[in-house]
């Protein structure tokens, strides 16, 4: 068998592969959402289905893990992650899409419940492993909406999927010789026990506060993408402040010891990150900052508390940790379910309100009548043409007019404008966020239940 | 600091955190950034200070359409919206279910609006908006729908839909 510091990191990056691939295709939305023709409701599938299989899957595939033994659940489901990743990167539908990331989820359940069972034998102390396994998982999250966006900037978005498969490969190996050992001795390593209840307090809190994960990761890449016009790579460097954030919360973490308080802790600093965020005061790269730090911070520490408090003293570690992967998952499916029409709603009435403002603040200007009417006919068609997305007025303003007088009242219309439009966009994503807020909020009520009842 | 304290700090500094956050953006005006609000089209609306036909021509056609907006229970935006093209009038129509004749009778409103409204701001002599009115009750459907057809001509010069009468504004302005 390889020596375990390989096999560490094999075993790590397996589960961050595999966790980051509910975000990785964020910021690669938009990209998807063009070149497959489809709607916003319809490209969220893209990530609703992956979570939603992650969710139905992790319990049973941990089962699987259990009695065909860990090594070879792990090595089968890296495969089978490896070669759905291959099928989503040349799908040219989005039918055929959602169906690889289905197969996908399915490959990655059994790899990363299958993983939690190597763990602690590679690194000593079953409590070590949950940390680890719980750590690489919130690194995984955090990280794959900036990793997907730099791809589909650099590359394309099918590129996100085309890399997995030599990732998963390459850390499959280690895993392999686990397998094969398997094999060879006929024996499976872990003994098959009845399983203890899962701790629904914990879990659920999981859910709720992944919930709010998902909104502040989803939204933050639409408002940068499709409401302030940012390219994939620029709003993959904004979003990278919350993986930088998430890596000083899981510093914060050890040194505080408490499972409860970190986990209050996060809940609190994700729901302010998100409440900041509904409470933009300009449409401001900066400005998305601080409350991302908040929601990095905050993911950090109440993901990994959560996800030790649920796995505390409970065995066999696969299912547990399969019954925080489908809550985690179960979370991110129905706060992205809950959200998007939500969301879709206000940008539809924000885009018409914008549209008053707009033609409001043209009716109200200097520039002479006629050019006010051209203008407003521009307008319409740049709204017509964008489908629903937030439109650069740029062009519609092209050419400027020749006279100094005219040219600069047009220019101070054309700020103006764009100023409606920037407020719309930004407005449009208030209530969502808010309602992030307000779940992780919520996810307060099972931690703090969670200290009478169960620890 | 034992292990229970620091858990009570680490919440604290969590809420302290987040409460400065919300707050400090809440006074930076967060609460308030979304579009601007349309006017509601039947409250009148204060004349600027126009200057020359060609500003008083503008505050005119602004008014007409508050007015004519206001009869059709649609905001003065959406009105001027539909009245870029040929193409936007007939969505508006499907969309508010408004025939060409309501359209008409809306804009005549709007017009006998603008010029009470003219009147009032001292833009337009009484003796002048008297004959101007019944120019506009007179205009026949056809010619309305005509006028409000090419919409350009509403905004960009009120003569030439004030026919004869148009001849006689530079007299009478202020």
């Amino acid at each position: 068998m390889s020596p375990p510091r390989p096999r560490i990191t094999a075993l790590t990056v397996a589960v961050g592969l595999v966790l980051a691939d509910s975000s990785i295709v964020v910021l690669a939305l938009p990209q998807i959402y063009r070149d497959l023709d489809t709607s916003v409701a319809g490209v969220t599938w893209v990530l609703i289905s992956f979570n939603l299989v992650m969710a139905l899957a992790a319990v049973p595939a941990a089962h699987f893990a259990r009695r065909i033994g860990p090594g070879r659940a792990a090595a089968i489901g890296l495969a089978v992650f490896a070669g759905a990743g291959l099928a989503c990167g040349l799908s040219t539908e989005l039918s055929t899409l959602i169906a690889a990331r289905c197969v996908q989820a399915l490959g990655g359940a059994a790899a990363v419940t299958a993983v939690l069972e190597l763990l602690p034998a590679t690194v000593g102390s079953e409590r070590r492993a949950v940390a680890v396994w719980a750590t690489a998982g919130a690194a995984g999250a955090a990280l794959g909406p900036a990793l997907g966006g730099l791809l589909t900037e650099l590359v394309s978005w099918q590129s996100i999927f085309l890399l997995q498969a030599p990732i998963a490969i390459a850390v499959g190996v280690p895993v392999l010789a686990v397998a094969r050992h398997e094999a060879a001795t006929g024996i499976v390593s872990t003994e098959l026990r009845r399983t203890g209840r899962p701790h629904l307090l914990a879990n659920l809190a999981l859910a709720m506060v992944s919930a709010a994960i998902a909104a502040a990761l989803f939204l933050l890449v639409l408002l940068l993408i499709e409401g302030w016009r940012l390219s994939p790579i620029g709003a993959a460097i904004v979003v990278s402040v919350m993986p930088l954030a998430a890596l000083l919360g899981a510093r914060l973490g050890p040194a505080v010891g408490s499972e409860r308080a970190r986990a209050a802790a996060g809940a609190i600093l994700v729901a302010g990150g998100l409440g900041s965020l509904a409470l933009l005061p300009h449409a401001e790269v900066a400005l998305t900052v601080p409350p991302q730090l908040l929601v990095g911070v905050g993911l950090a520490l109440v993901l990994s508390a959560l996800t030790e408090t649920a796995l505390a003293g409970r065995a066999p570690q696969a299912i547990h940790g399969g019954w925080t992967i489908s809550a985690r998952h179960a979370g991110v499916a129905v706060g992205l379910i809950v959200l998007t029409p939500l969301f879709t709603a206000d940008l539809a009435q924000q885009r018409h309100d914008a549209l008053d403002a707009s033609t409001a603040v043209v009716l109200d200007s200097r520039v002479e009548p006629l050019l006010k009417l051209q203008l407003a006919q521009r307008i319409e068609e740049r709204l017509e043409g964008e489908r629903g997305k937030v439109p650069t007025l740029g062009p519609a303003f092209e050419p400027l007019p020749e006279d100094p007088a005219d040219r600069a009242d047009v220019i101070l219309l054309r700020e103006e404008l764009q100023d409606q439009l920037d407020r719309a966009a930004t407005h449009a994503f208030s209530p969502s966020f808010g309602l992030g807020a307000l779940i992780g909020l919520l996810a307060l009520i099972p931690i703090g239940l969670a200290r009478r009842v169960d620890l | 600091m034992n292990g229970e304290g620091k858990g009570r700090f680490l919440v604290v500094a969590a809420i302290a955190a987040s409460l400065a956050l919300v707050v400090a953006y809440l006074a930076a005006g967060g609460s308030s950034y979304e579009p601007a609000k349309t006017q509601d089209p039947c409250k009148p609306r204060p004349w600027s200070e126009p200057e020359g036909l060609q500003g008083i021509a503008q505050q005119f056609s602004l008014s007409a359409l508050d007015g004519a907006a206001c009869e059709l229970g649609v905001s003065r935006e959406t009105l001027a919206r539909a009245l870029a093209t040929p193409q936007s009038r007939e969505r508006f129509s499907k969309r508010y279910g408004i025939d060409d004749a309501e359209l008409a009778r809306a804009i005549r409103a709007g017009l006998l609006r603008a010029i009470g409204d003219a009147e009032r701001a001292g833009a337009l002599n009484p003796l002048l908006a008297a004959p101007l009115r019944a120019t506009v009750r007179q205009i026949p459907v056809d010619q309305a729908i005509e006028l409000i057809k090419d919409a350009r001509s509403l905004l960009n010069n009120l003569e030439s839909f004030l026919g004869p009468a148009g001849g006689l504004i530079e007299q009478f302005l202020p």
